[in-house]
């Protein structure tokens, strides 16, 4: 039986890992090396991790870095950040890593997705949306560059669009509910889980994995990711890696 | 060159240059054991009763706060039991962790079980990665045997600056006579807080400020902390019978704790440096220090000790394995992390230090009866 | 000696890794040179199956893999699009597979597939080894894996099967022909589970 997947996401910022609220306040997190492998030994189900700079200063993906990240790995990573050819797509793959993001190349040019998909395979490409409630009338609205950018596209509509271009699987962040730990935003994955037939994964609001408990009987296979809860512990926001055991993981599906 | 010479009750030997042995071929470890250290030792009633003393005083100074003390917590045995101790007497304490980039996955994991299950707060200080690899790298070129200083130095000088900022009087560490009552030799470990030293490596081999990381000084925490701003470090792990293996019990079975193989392996740098930087570099095996603890303190054979000691504390698959971690961490090629080891040793006299601070402190505390148990 | 075959496509890094924490020496073959000495093959494989053909193909070793494979019995094992490979043919392609095992490679039927999320096939799932020697020794009674694909690979010798797993329908998600096996989810990066697959093929 296909399970869901539970997924930590860091974010690196400066060559660090760090922790965002809004996608702003990033806080300190420490050697993302280290950070990886203690996931790797808690036997994570797979990982991501996102370089928030690299596409908003036009700088390209630091492949050192992602190389040794891909050493430390016994489980798939995704790689996200700066990333704009198919070349990249191949680089980035070639040194060890199953999956490569992108946010706002996707919305530059779609046919990165259909070109990329064509070389690595569509299980490869990810492309993840940012939404954050913008407007007068706080509408879903996909934003781009560490969520300075409007797009003017709608979440479940860039979805599909996504699916069809041959994205393998669609990452869906709320920027509203980054860093919060009050629970992820059910009306928005809603709208995109009834847009499309392809691998979704959540990101930004979960608190506790009773969050990802609930996203998961409501949703069935999914994939649950998590910032702030996997890397922070208690009231203080103490850096604290963190993940369920094995036994834990049964008791959510 | 002296002839290889091993005490006779414990297990130190004359790779502590140092060491002196009397008729009997007891060393002086033993000796400043015996007269010293043993003498000023309370545990049993005594002990009990001065633990509750402290206790008393420690909830009343924290009275009104969201804690009382803090606590040093690695997730090593010492400072795991010292926090179910503490918890046991009533204290509050907030769990204060130093991460300096190589926790191991079962400390962080211990870590968690702890505070989970007793219902504590944590508090982690994050070092800045760059700037502690830099002075680590520093360290390395220094050629000083000392090199784990960096993640030491830091955790006391975190811990005291927080504990000024909120205004907490009292640290809690896991420090403890019962494994730790004959201590590395300064010739092995030099004083760690010793910040006149870090701060000449670093000058001469650091490529980078030291902006972030935090600096202490000896003056600093063993003078004006505890006198001036009265924030006193107490040990309460001196005060009741501390059976390491009966404690590393108590912990699984309360809260799933997992042990180490050897002291101080909750940090993989830390495992890298005493299980085989020190011993290849330097021919110093800190296995001898922390049985020769347990010998004297009857936790352990002398026997034992000897049966133990003839292994290598890392396999060779692990050591390179390990030798490639920690070069690959560090940025540089395990060709360069090599040139390190193979370099001249170096000690602490090779730059500039506090040291004379330090003896005459040192002679200062023992005469007013201040300090049991100091390095020499 | 164990040897990963280069040809540009598949994590050969991430199998080297964990050869090397087993202290397995692993070589890695780009040319047909390379394939000297080997003894046990891995063939990796990501990607589409005409594009993974077309990269082995032009790699050169596609003769001296036949010999050594089908001739000289070397043990292989293929992961992923490398096993499906193995195959004649695949939907997802045009171009002629390995044939090393009579199969062909299909795509899911979605209509099978419950709930919204249908393809790829992406994540942890169980695998119900047919017995427990060769490469699934010592897993213990709860065998799982890492899957990441659109199409699986269909047998027609049923013999052939060596386990398998569910998605929408029952399929062969490992297989053997004598001194060829295939693995249609990813070892490499399956923890555990995977690392016990990798040293029992080493053993084989």
């Amino acid at each position: 039986m296909l399970r869901p997947r539970i997924m930590p996401c860091l974010l690196v910022h400066n060559g660090g890992l760090y922790k965002t609220v809004g996608f702003g306040q990033p806080k300190y997190v420490g050697d993302p090396l280290n950070a990886v492998r203690i996931f790797n030994e808690k036997e994570v189900d797979e990982l991501m991790v996102i370089d928030i700079d690299a596409s908003r200063i036009g700088q390209e993906p630091d492949y050192k870095l992602i190389a040794n990240l891909a050493l430390e790995c016994r489980m798939p990573l995704c790689y996200g950040g700066g990333v704009k050819t198919v070349e990249q797509f191949d680089r980035i793959i070639g040194l060890g890593v199953e999956k490569v993001a992108v946010s706002s190349a996707a919305v530059d040019s779609p046919e990165l997705v259909s070109n990329a998909a064509s070389r690595v395979g569509n299980q490869s490409v990810v492309v993840v949306i940012d939404v954050k409630k913008t407007g007068f009338f706080k509408k879903y609205e996909v934003v781009t560059l560490n969520a300075t950018q409007r797009t003017g596209l709608e979440p479940s509509v860039w979805a599909a669009k996504l699916q069809q271009l041959g994205a393998g699987e669609i990452v869906l962040n709320s920027v509203d509910r980054d860093g919060e730990m009050k629970g992820y935003d059910f009306d928005l994955i809603d709208s995109v889980r009834n847009a499309i037939s392809t691998p979704l994964t959540v990101l930004g609001g979960a608190g506790s994995v009773e969050d990802i408990r609930g996203l998961v009987n409501r949703y069935g296979i999914i994939g649950a990711a998590a910032g702030s809860l996997f890397v922070f512990k208690g009231k203080y926001r103490a850096v604290l890696i963190n993940y369920p055991s094995r036994e834990e993981k049964a008791g959510i599906y | 060159m002296r002839n290889f010479q091993i005490c006779s009750r414990c297990v130190m030997d004359t790779t502590d240059s140092a060491i002196v042995f009397d008729a009997n071929g007891v060393c002086d470890h033993c000796v400043t054991f015996d007269t010293k250290v043993k003498p000023k030792w309370h545990t049993g009633e005594r002990g009990v009763q001065e633990l509750r003393a402290l206790v008393d005083a420690i909830k009343v100074s924290g009275k009104g706060k969201d804690f009382d003390c803090i606590i040093g917590m690695s997730g090593g045995i010492d400072s795991s039991y010292l926090t179910y101790i503490a918890t046991e007497y009533g204290l509050r304490p907030l769990v204060f962790h130093v991460d300096a980039g190589w926790n191991t996955q079962v400390a962080v994991n211990n870590i968690e079980k702890l505070v989970d299950k007793l219902g504590l707060d944590l508090y982690t200080e994050v070092i800045d990665w760059q700037e502690m690899r830099d002075l680590q790298l520093s360290y390395f070129k220094s050629g000083v045997p000392h090199i784990d200083t960096p993640q030491d130095h830091a955790f006391f000088a975190t811990m005291y600056k927080f504990a000024e900022q909120h205004n907490i009087k009292y640290i809690l560490t896991g420090a403890n006579l019962s494994t730790e009552c004959i201590r590395n030799p300064i010739e092995w470990m030099y004083y760690q807080s010793d910040s006149i030293q870090l701060r000449d490596i670093h000058a001469k081999f650091g490529t980078r400020p030291l902006a972030n990381y935090p600096v202490t000084s000896i003056l600093r925490h063993k003078i004006w902390l505890p006198y001036i701003k009265g924030i006193k470090v107490v040990r309460p792990l001196n005060m009741v019978e501390y059976d390491k293996a009966a404690a590393g019990k108590l912990l699984t079975d309360l809260f799933e704790w997992q042990p180490y193989p050897q002291k101080h392996f909750e940090s993989r740098f830390t495992r890298f440096y005493e299980g085989f930087w020190l011993p290849k570099k330097f021919g110093f095996d800190t296995r001898k220090v922390q049985y020769s603890s347990l010998i004297v303190t009857g936790q352990m054979t002398r026997e034992d000790a000897l049966e133990k000691l003839k292994l290598p504390v890392l396999d060779d698959a692990t050591i390179r394995q390990e030798f490639e971690y920690v070069a690959n961490k560090l940025e540089i090629s395990t060709t360069e992390l090599q040139s390190y080891l193979d370099a001249p040793n170096k000690t602490y006299r090779d730059y500039k230090s506090q040291e004379t601070i330090y003896m005459l402190g040192a002679k200062a505390m023992k005469a007013l009866g201040l300090e049991i148990g100091g390095k020499r | 000696m164990i040897t990963i075959v280069d040809y540009g496509l598949g994590n050969v890094q991430a199998f080297a890794n964990i050869y090397k924490r087993l202290d397995v020496p692993v070589a890695f073959a780009k040319t047909a040179n390379d394939l000297t000495g080997a003894t046990h093959i891995v063939l990796p494989g990501v990607g589409a199956f005409d594009w993974a053909m077309e990269r082995l193909e032009a790699s050169g070793m596609r003769t001296t893999l036949d010999r050594l494979v089908l001739e000289e019995g070397k043990h292989v094992l293929g992961i992923c699009v490398g096993m499906q490979m193995m195959a004649r043919r695949s939907d997802e392609g045009s171009a002629a597979g390995l044939g090393w095992f009579d199969a062909e490679v299909k795509r899911f039927d979605e209509a099978h597939i419950q709930g919204r999320t249908h393809l790829p096939h992406m994540g942890w799932n169980d695998v119900h080894p047919l017995d427990t020697l060769d490469l699934f020794q010592e897993m213990g009674p709860d065998v799982r894996f890492y899957f990441l694909h659109s199409y699986y690979f269909a047998p027609n010798d049923s013999g052939n099967v060596l386990a398998l797993a569910d998605y929408g329908d029952r399929f062969a998600c490992a297989v053997r022909h004598q001194n060829i096996y295939g693995v249609q989810f990813h070892p490499e990066k399956s923890h555990s589970w995977g690392i016990q697959l990798l040293k029992n093929f080493a053993r084989l």
